[in-house]
């Protein structure tokens, strides 16, 4: 049996956070210095073979990046003990150690001697790395005169030209263009066939989904679940959506129900975009409010909005005395051209759109997976003709649980 | 598959032991060279006269300093060598320590953006401005001696302690920027207590004054570890006379510094990026 690529036994990182630090303050110890334990990281056993491709997601503040920084091998444990076994290189975001006034041949040659090449190694693969980046004779140019496509080409370009046996990928993907990404992530999928360990970390279920097919969930300082993506998701948004219940404590309105339900039954995590979803939520009312007005949102995974609908302002309807309950139910099909994590919110506001009586933000979330050419929020549904020939695929891109597209026929060519 | 030959890296909560750490920073010395060029080349890069810059500002500072201090403080008077070349010497080692300690100072904070992200020994980092000045101390040694001549100073055999005074700075510097750097990633205060004691440290180093023109208060100098080194720099130059005293004081000086930074950087290599 091969030994694990990357074993952590145990793993704890404790910082201190004293409340100011200072040099005054260490050398003359007047009275306890106001010292606080924080652990990000307690306890943490996990174990990855040789050629696994693993997701790490979890919220902000979780110890995902004290987790990175361990496996880096920038910071060291408080307790316990972690081996990595080949050598161990960071996929760095974009421009990390680049120099402005250097010319992007020599930003190679720094950049990649950081990572851990020799100056020969560098020179076998320069080649390639200027190749991958697309940079042609601008090599030569002072990176500040590069675009910033060029210039994260060219810094993902070293990066992944690297070939370390374990790679560390942190959100790294989330910038430049769709064509770039998809580039990138052909890439990553051939580093998987030639068995680089990759530890993936994301906010994006999306590319978590496309990429690995073992996922880990760190929350508060401990690995909450870990084992095949798609219900390690799943558990990712259960949590997301529970943890939002104290929303709204003192509103004038509360939610007291919600429930997302896919038309003809079936898990609502992943919900490819032609079918059909109905949300339903139970509002109940605090005060008495006359023609309430409500909102339906849609926000994207970054926080911006994607959709809203509400009801008509103004025409009044009816009034709510307090303790009333109004039960509101949403249809909607999540024909988000570009997927990705989407999740529902409802505002709630006085007739004339005043007064927001609700804002509640912890609706489920869900997951989209894109249609195929497509990016962008919404499915316009375009068709595009080049010489009077159809250029457009119409096929969805669907998940089955697998590290692989598998498209499937969609809907009827639209005219 | 991992060969049997596949770096394996085991942490847990101890530090690094010696022989590791050291071997960490030979291995990552194309690190340095790598960092220490690009610090020098991008500090002239975009000047018109480049490299020249690094040539004249020693000449610049020195020429100023000489042709105030020989009029206010009547400082070269009654000795018998040449001012002007006394003050050059002196200047040369003083340049160096106080650009790469200046810098040095704050090289491992600087750098938090890569440090967060890869690993190398964090001292690499504060010994760059050192290494990149090595050029520029190579350059106004050149310039000195070129000079010395045109000031009236034969060459003589003494020149060749040129040498030994330069390694002796280069080491001294090298050590304080260690201690320096590590001090300034914990103690924000260190970056300008550095800055206020370069100023006071210029003019308690005898660089535009013979030790000898403090009558009582000249021995007292002696315990200002870049007494000795200037004075080397003196001696070669100018037959200056060197206190033995001081270079003792400057040797003993750099071991214990070094002997303060390796344990630390070795014990907190790991550790710094956490504060950060």
């Amino acid at each position: 049996m091969t030994p694990p690529a990357v074993e952590l036994a145990s793993v704890g990182k404790r910082y201190w956070r004293i409340q100011e630090r200072s040099l005054i303050r260490s050398l003359v110890p007047l009275g306890k210095p106001r010292r606080q334990d924080l652990w990000a990281l307690r306890d943490v056993d996990l174990r990855i073979d040789p050629g696994e491709t693993v997701g790490i997601i979890g919220r902000n503040g979780a110890g995902k990046s004290t987790l990175l920084r361990l496996l880096a091998g920038v910071s060291q444990p408080t307790t316990g003990s972690l081996t990595i076994r080949g050598r161990i290189a960071p996929l760095l975001s974009v421009g990390v150690g680049f120099h402005q006034e250097m010319t992007g041949r020599e930003n190679v040659y720094v950049n990649g001697m950081l990572l851990g090449l020799t100056k020969r190694q560098i020179e076998t693969r320069f080649h390639d790395i200027v190749e991958f980046a697309e940079l042609g004779e601008f090599i030569d140019t002072p990176v500040k005169f590069y675009s910033s496509g060029m210039f994260m080409r060219l810094g993902f370009s070293i990066a992944i030209h690297v070939d370390p046996e374990v790679l560390l990928v942190d959100e790294v993907l989330a910038v430049g263009d769709v064509g770039f990404q998809l580039r990138c992530f052909d890439h990553m999928r051939k580093l998987q066939r030639g068995g680089t360990t990759i530890l993936f970390v994301s906010h994006s279920m999306h590319a978590v989904h496309l990429l690995c097919p073992r996922t880990v969930f760190v929350n508060k300082g401990g690995i909450e679940a870990d084992g095949a993506t798609e219900p390690t998701i799943a558990r990712y948004h259960e949590l997301l959506a529970t943890e939002g219940e104290h929303d709204g404590g003192d509103a004038p309105v509360r939610v007291t129900h919600r429930e997302l339900e896919l038309a003809g039954g079936g898990r609502v995590e992943v919900v490819d975009q032609d079918r059909a979803l109905t949300y339903r939520t139970t509002l109940r009312f605090r005060q008495a409010v006359e023609s309430p007005q409500v909102f339906f949102r849609i926000l994207s995974e970054d926080g911006t909005l994607a959709y809203s609908m509400q009801t008509t302002l103004g025409d009044s309807w009816r009034a709510y005395g307090p303790g009333e309950e109004a039960a509101v139910t949403v249809g909607f099909r999540p024909a988000f051209g570009g997927g990705g994590t989407f999740r529902i919110g409802i505002v709630v506001t006085d007739d004339d759109g005043r007064h927001v009586l609700l804002h509640d933000q912890s609706g489920p979330s869900f997951y989209v997976p894109p249609r195929l050419g497509v990016s962008g929020v919404a499915d316009l549904g375009a068709a595009i003709a080049v010489d009077g020939e159809s250029r457009t695929d119409h096929r969805s891109l669907r998940l089955d649980g697998k590290v692989s597209w598998s498209a499937t026929e969609g809907e009827a060519v639209r005219s | 598959m991992p060969e049997p030959t596949t770096p394996v890296l085991h942490l847990d909560s101890r530090p690094e032991r010696l022989r590791e750490w050291l071997g960490g920073m030979w291995r990552f010395r194309s690190v340095l060279r790598a960092l220490a060029g690009k610090d020098f080349r991008v500090r002239y890069k975009r000047a018109s006269f480049g490299v020249l810059w690094a040539v004249a500002m020693p000449i610049v500072q020195a020429s100023v300093m000489v042709f105030v201090f020989s009029r206010v403080g009547r400082f070269g008077a009654g000795q018998d060598f040449s001012y002007a070349a006394y003050v050059l010497a002196g200047m040369t080692a003083w340049f160096f320590a106080s650009m790469s300690i200046n810098a040095g100072t704050t090289s491992i904070v600087d750098a938090a953006s890569l440090t967060d992200k890869v690993w190398f020994p964090r001292a690499v980092l504060a010994l760059v401005p050192t290494a990149a000045n090595l050029v520029t101390l190579g350059i106004s040694v050149a310039i000195l001696l070129v000079a010395l001549p045109i000031l009236g100073e034969p060459y003589t055999l003494r020149l060749l302690l040129i040498v030994p005074a330069a390694v002796l700075l280069v080491v001294f510097t090298a050590a304080l920027s260690l201690a320096l750097a590590g001090l300034y990633v914990y103690f924000r205060d260190t970056k300008f207590m550095v800055q206020a004691a370069m100023l006071l440290w210029f003019y308690v180093t005898p660089i535009l004054y013979p030790a000898s023109v403090l009558d009582s208060a000249g021995p007292w100098l002696d315990y200002n570890p870049l007494t000795g080194i200037t004075g080397l720099f003196q001696y070669a130059a100018v037959g200056a006379s060197v206190s033995g005293r001081a270079v003792i004081v400057s040797v003993a000086t750099t071991i214990v510094l070094l002997l303060l930074a390796v344990p630390g950087h070795r014990r907190h290599d790991r550790l710094f990026v956490d504060q950060l």
